[in-house]
């Protein structure tokens, strides 16, 4: 059982390292993000695989983390996308096109 | 009974890898944002939901089990909000009266 | 509002006890000082958060749509799923304003949330309808599916559940 859940693990890792070419194609940000929504979800499914093959009960309060940390990041990207311009721009605000950061 | 409770475990994880695989494909062939975020949340929530249930029969009753429902719950909600959450912020201008419907 | 809060900080002291996995600790007076307060805590925040909301909750009905929630999100994994690995894809997405009856608040949130799982719609923002009536847009997958009669199942499995607004019963 535990050679097949680790094959698993690998699986699903695979299926995620293979998600993650739309890093790189983009187009939009949000496209990348869409990526890193995957790596929080496949990475949970990964660490409770992990975790029950191992029999190492802190791998699963891990994927507890990663599941919270995967939800606050995609929040904080909506947030920045949907009010770019900071309230006080302490320097030049014309030295960097506004809410584009590629 | 061990043996039927492995066997169900290695269906419900293994399916919960194709589902993943599907997101996957999906994130990759859909052709705008919009449709690889419907790929994206809804595979890979039955993906991770599979996955959990496969892995039940091995963990210890019953803390171990309700850990690993605790852990579905929490992506589930954090899926379906941000599926809301960036649905909204890629969406393009408002259409209007488009696909209008009642029902 | 009492009531509210004292199964709130039940559930989230029950939340600590799964996660510290309690009783293993070498002092168990402190570690139980320590998850009574942050029981408490959480309670204070999610109350500042979300008030609780008035009226009662049907628990049939509310058992009805857990159930439906649960059976719609597996059949929408597969239809995603199908599409993917189809040789050609087979879609036509497009948006759908859909008039709601669910006041603004948390009810509308978890209403959003619950049909961003159901099969081929996904909540992307609000606006009236043409006629002026609060409305959902919704991105669809495929228009060719018969998307709005699903969502007003939801909404009438759910009004069900938990009554339309606070003079409904």
């Amino acid at each position: 059982m535990t050679e097949f859940l680790l094959g698993a693990a690998l699986f699903v890792l695979g299926t995620v390292a293979l998600g993650l070419i739309r890093i790189l194609r983009g187009p939009d940000d949000a496209d990348r993000m869409l990526a890193a929504q995957l790596l929080g979800t496949g990475g949970v499914a990964v660490l409770l695989l992990l975790g029950v093959a191992s029999g190492l009960g802190a791998v699963g309060d891990l994927a507890l983390m990663l599941a919270l940390l995967a939800a606050f990041a995609s929040v904080a990207f909506v947030t920045g996308v949907a009010r770019p311009d900071p309230p006080k721009p302490v320097r030049d605000p014309n030295a960097l096109p506004r809410g584009d950061r590629s | 009974m061990s043996l039927a409770l492995s066997l169900f475990t290695i269906v419900c994880v293994s399916l919960g890898a194709v589902f993943f695989l599907a997101g996957t494909l999906g994130l990759l062939r859909f052709p705008d944002t919009l449709t690889r975020l419907h790929a994206l949340t809804k595979a890979d929530n039955l993906g991770l939901g599979l996955v959990v249930l496969g892995l039940l029969p091995q963990v210890d009753w019953p803390l171990g089990a309700l850990k690993l429902i605790a852990v579905w719950l929490l992506a589930l909600l954090a899926g379906a909000t941000v599926g809301q959450v960036l649905g909204s912020a890629v969406r393009p201008p408002p259409v209007s009266g488009a696909g209008e419907s009642t029902p | 509002m009492t009531a509210s809060a004292l199964v709130r900080g039940t559930a989230f002291f029950g939340c600590w006890l799964l996660l510290t996995h309690f009783g293993t600790g070498a002092d168990l007076a402190a570690d139980l000082l320590v998850g009574l307060a942050s029981a408490a805590a959480a309670t204070w925040v999610s109350l500042r958060l979300l008030p609780s909301a008035p009226g009662r909750v049907r628990y049939g009905a509310l058992g009805r749509l857990l159930w439906r929630f649960l059976w719609q999100s597996i059949v929408a994994g597969i239809d995603v799923a199908r599409r993917a690995f189809a040789p050609r894809l087979s879609l036509q997405p497009g948006y759908l304003v859909f008039p709601v009856r669910i006041p603004p608040g948390p009810g509308r949130a978890l209403f959003g949330a619950f049909t961003s799982l159901v099969p081929g719609t996904l909540p992307v923002g609000s606006g009236p309808t043409a006629g002026g009536r609060a409305a959902l847009v919704y991105h669809c997958l495929d228009l060719r599916q018969p998307v709005a009669a699903g969502l007003a199942r939801d909404q009438a499995l759910m009004i069900e559940a938990y009554g339309e607004d606070e003079t409904d019963d």
